[in-house]
Order: C-alpha cells, then sequence, then structure tokens
C-alpha cells in the first residue's frame, strides 16, 4: 500500500470573515466553524480561540489535540468510520496542515485533564507548546450525561478539523513524502536478508474517557488485527480518551505516531517494515489474555523477527504490556517495549505494575511523577476551575501566587509512550 | 442473579445500579481497603477477574475501586496474586489526596469507576 503524505505548512492563523489558506496563513471564519461545531445539537455553545507557541497562555482541560487532514486522491476520507464512510484508507494522496492543531477542551468530568502551556517550564514538556492551536471549548446542553458529552465534544473536534483540512484540497503541498509497504510474499522477495519488523500498538480500552476507536470501533470489542501503517495516516484510530494526559494518545498522535514515521525511515534499509498489529488493554484479565495470544499469534504467523511494543497509560495497561512482552518473545520474536514510569515523586519506586525478565528491551517516556511549578500564565483558554480534580493535582495544586504545583501527569503528552514528547536522557 | 461472580467495591453507585441483579459486597473501606479485601478472598482461593488498577484516575486520586472476583473457590491462584500485591504496592507511589475535591468530583469518580467496572462484565456475561 502506498500513501504520497502533502505537508502544507501553516505560518500562522487568524480570524477572518472567509476561511481559506493563503500564504500559509490560515484564515478561520469564526462564524463556520462556530456552525460546524453546532451541528449536534447536544452542544449548546463553543467559543473559539487561538493559542500561539511563546504566548502566555495556558489552554485546560484538554480533550483530545487534531491535526487537519484531508484525502485528495484514493480510497476513503480522513477519519473513516467516525466522519468519513467506512472504507478502507491508507492509499492515494492525503495533504496535513503541519505546524497546528485543533485542540477540543471543556469539562466532560470533575477532575478533567489536560494541561497545554505555550510558554514556560510547562512547554517544555508538552509537545502541543510548538504547534499553532485553534481551540474549541464546548458547554453541553443541561442534563447531559457523561457519555454523551463526551462524544459529542469528540466528534465536534473531528468535524472541525475535517472542515479546516478541506481548506487545503486545491493547495499544492511545500513537501511530499511516500510511504509505502509491501505485501507479504513481495516483502520477503524485496528484502531478504533484512529483519522483518512490526509494530505493536497497544490501544487504551477500559471505559468514559478511557477509550480508543478503529474505523469508529471501540477497541475494547476488537480483537488484535493487522493494519498497513499508512491507514493511521488517514485517521484510521481515533482517541476517546484524556485521563492522566501525559501518557495517553491524542488523536494527533495517532496521525502522525513517530514509531510508524522512524520504522518507515529504515524501512528498505536496515529493517523490512512489516506492518502495524493494534491490540487493546481491558480491564477484563481473560481479555488480556486472549488479547495477548493473538498479538504473539500474530507475530509468529508473521514470521517476525522483531517487534516495537508500545504502551498506552499505566497500570492495568502495564500487565498487557508484560503479557505481550513475555508471549511474544516465547514465540521467538524479539520485542523492545516502550513505556513511561510512575515512579512516585522522588523517582525511587517500582517504575511498572508489572514486570518479567523477557523485557530486556525498554524504552521510557519519563516519570510521570515528577513534580513541575508551572508559574501563572496571562490567559487561560477553558477554565481553571478544573485544574486543581486533574490526575496529579489536588485542590491545594493552585498556590497563592498563582503558580501550580503538579505532576507531569498533567501535561498533556508530557510522557507519550510512542515518544512523541520532548523528554529525552539524550 | 448473576452468581459466577463477585463484586467487591466501596463505590456506592455500584449496589445502587447492580445491587438487585449481581453479588455485590459493598464496604465504606478506603481504596487501598479494597485492594486488601480481595487479596484476602484471592488468598481463600478466588480468582481476580478484573484488573484492580484499571482506569487512569490514579489510587489516592479516586477514592472508589470495584473489584471482580471468581465467585467459586480453588487453589490460590499465584498470578491474581503476583497482580493484587503490585496493585497494593502501587498505591504507595501517589500523594494521597482523595479527600481533597470538591464534593460534585465525587460523583464523577463514581461515574468513572462504574464505567470500568461495567466494561469488565460485558466481557464477563459472554460466558
Amino acid at each position: 500500500m502506498k500513501l504520497e503524505m502533502g505537508h502544507i505548512y501553516i505560518k500562522d492563523i487568524q480570524f477572518a470573515a472567509e476561511s481559506k489558506i493563503e500564504d500559509g496563513i490560515l484564515y478561520v471564519s469564526e462564524e463556520a466553524v462556530k456552525a460546524v461545531a453546532l451541528e449536534d445539537e447536544k452542544i449548546k455553545s463553543v467559543s473559539f480561540d487561538i493559542a500561539k507557541p511563546g504566548e502566555s497562555v495556558r489552554i485546560t482541560p484538554v480533550k483530545d489535540v487534531i491535526e487537519p487532514r484531508v484525502k485528495v486522491e484514493g480510497r476513503g476520507g480522513i477519519f473513516p468510520g467516525v466522519i468519513s464512510k467506512v472504507d478502507t484508507v491508507g492509499s492515494g494522496k492525503t495533504y496535513a496542515l503541519k505546524g497546528m492543531a485543533v485542540v477540543t477542551a471543556g469539562k466532560i468530568v470533575g477532575f478533567q485533564e489536560g494541561i497545554i502551556d505555550m510558554t514556560g517550564p510547562g512547554a517544555d514538556y508538552t509537545p502541543f507548546s510548538k504547534t499553532l492551536n485553534l481551540v474549541m471549548v464546548c458547554e453541553p446542553v443541561d442534563g447531559i450525561k457523561q457519555h454523551d458529552y463526551e462524544k459529542a465534544v469528540r466528534f465536534a473536534g473531528f468535524r472541525v478539523a475535517v472542515y479546516i483540512g478541506e481548506l487545503a484540497r486545491n493547495l499544492t503541498p511545500d513537501e511530499t513524502k511516500v510511504y509505502e509497504t509491501c505485501t507479504i510474499k513481495e516483502g520477503m522477495e524485496k528484502y531478504p536478508d533484512l529483519p522483518r519488523v512490526a509494530y505493536v500498538q497497544m490501544l487504551q480500552s477500559q471505559g468514559l474517557l478511557h477509550d480508543t476507536y478503529v474505523y469508529g470501533v471501540d477497541a475494547k470489542k476488537v480483537l488484535p488485527t493487522v493494519l498497513n501503517p499508512t491507514e493511521i495516516m488517514d485517521g484510521a484510530i481515533v482517541s476517546g480518551n484524556c485521563v492522566s494526559a501525559c501518557d495517553k494518545n491524542p488523536t494527533y498522535v495517532h496521525l502522525n505516531n513517530p514509531v510508524v514515521h522512524d520504522m518507515f525511515e529504515e524501512h528498505g534499509k536496515t529493517i523490512n517494515f512489516v506492518c502495524q498489529i493494534i491490540t487493546n488493554e481491558n480491564v477484563y484479565l481473560a481479555d488480556k489474555q486472549r488479547s495477548s495470544d493473538w498479538t504473539a499469534k500474530l507475530c509468529k504467523m508473521l514470521d517476525l523477527d522483531g517487534v516495537i511494543v508500545s504502551q498506552e497509560g499505566f497500570g492495568n495497561p502495564d500487565t498487557d504490556l508484560i503479557m505481550n512482552c513475555k508471549k511474544i518473545e516465547a514465540e521467538g520474536v524479539k520485542t523492545v517495549i516502550i513505556t513511561d514510569e510512575y515512579a512516585g515523586r522522588d523517582g525511587r519506586s517500582q517504575s511498572l505494575a508489572d514486570a518479567d525478565a523477557a523485557a530486556d528491551a525498554v524504552v521510557t517516556g519519563g516519570n510521570a511523577n515528577q513534580v513541575i511549578i508551572l508559574p501563572k500564565l496571562d490567559k487561560v483558554i477553558g477554565t481553571l476551575d478544573y485544574v486543581t480534580k486533574i490526575a496529579g493535582a489536588s485542590e491545594e495544586t493552585l498556590r497563592e501566587d498563582g503558580s501550580l504545583e503538579v505532576e507531569l501527569q498533567v501535561l498533556t503528552g508530557a510522557t507519550n509512550e510512542t515518544g512523541f514528547n520532548k523528554l529525552s536522557a539524550r | 442473579m448473576q452468581n459466577d461472580y463477585i463484586i467487591i467495591t466501596n463505590n456506592p453507585l455500584v449496589p445502587e445500579k447492580i445491587g438487585g441483579t449481581h453479588n455485590v459486597e459493598y464496604e465504606e473501606i478506603s481504596y487501598e481497603e479494597v485492594l486488601k479485601a480481595v487479596r484476602d478472598r484471592i488468598h481463600e482461593g478466588h480468582t481476580l477477574l478484573s484488573h484492580p488498577l484499571s482506569g487512569s484516575v490514579k489510587p489516592n486520586e479516586t477514592p472508589y475501586k470495584s473489584i471482580m472476583l471468581s465467585a467459586g473457590k480453588g487453589e490460590v491462584d499465584p498470578r491474581s496474586v503476583v497482580i493484587i500485591e503490585n496493585a497494593i504496592e502501587a498505591c504507595g507511589k501517589f500523594m494521597f489526596k482523595s479527600d481533597k475535591y470538591k464534593p460534585e468530583v465525587y460523583d464523577d469518580f463514581q461515574m468513572i469507576d462504574w464505567t470500568l467496572l461495567e466494561s469488565a462484565i460485558t466481557s464477563a456475561d459472554v460466558w
């Protein structure tokens, strides 16, 4: 499967009478994007704002971050089974608006997640301090159930991102990258001497605000399966989770998954990147056994030499991670696992809630318990009312001088387990 | 009445939702005490059916936890012992602040714990 990704670099975002992209500037009609968001009657009101890198702005509580894209050639459309009709995506030509994001914010539950600081020490930890952000804060109709509100905000973000992406349909990309994978037989013939390597991606799948969707299907109801890695670039996987924002994958990360992109860089050079295998992280232990059995079985059937396994979340998924690692290794397939750590505020506690000798190649995204002081910023998009209730924060979080004492857990993407974060030991 | 499993919980929403149809053992105890109650049952021969660290709301942040165990008893299941012991140890890594939230937040914590349990019930009831 072959996908041409056209990158269109956005240098600025401005509100204007008409939505368009000209000379790398995205002009947004506030009226038009409001109408797109309000198509769902469960949303009572929505406000839009723009946050730029370096500004004294704090965005919270962040629900999702989305990169606008448009499918210009080939089957299907962006976000299949969610916004576009169900059709296999990942081939043809897609344009992405680089350097910007649509950020959804709004209180769904009282301990809501996610901070993006556009400046200061917090900005060093979240990758979304470097994007021009079109932020939408959605208020629901009165008396709405949390499930309905979560879904309404999730879909509103995708609709707005698709609307913005469509503005690029007739533009010429600044840069084009081509991603191509082979069929099983082709790959073996073309790269007989290269190790056969796949990417095993574990998806958060536990309940309200802890879910992920694949072609619109709730990931806790799927059996492990195989994707062409280009499918994710058209939005085959989307986020419905944001609790403990440091190690959850917003939709932006699924679209730009660095494991997939780095493996493509090595494809045909040092490895034969065979495919992406997705599996879930359910609460029920028999589901964990079934899914890890199937993941290991697929690795064996595909005659893989090695896999990279990425986790999403902490605690419950540590068990899935270790089960996957052990069972895949037992099939004779080498593993490298990517996780993050909850090693306590002093970094001295056991990092994971599970372990095994088979897990002898581990990459970490950082310690989510690490404490950080976030200074008061001039402007808040969203509300600070909930900052005290995010994971890693409490009522005592907001200090007298307006600064916040929090753990890295609260910062969107700070310890991301696909490596999409800014923490590094390098 | 569902008799294949027991739910140990300190979340009042659970008996309210399914107390009449499921085997719910509700007690007003702490998150950690729920884990320890489950550990004791595992040593009596019950098997762990749902993960004790379900959810991304961390121990000591949410006060609520619901865990599913087999109703039947057998030999002590070593895997269940390892998982519950690791979960109890993990509790210690998080600062206790379950008592530091505004009252309305507790309803949301209860709701999230309920949806995590509900996903396990959906899987369990397939059998």
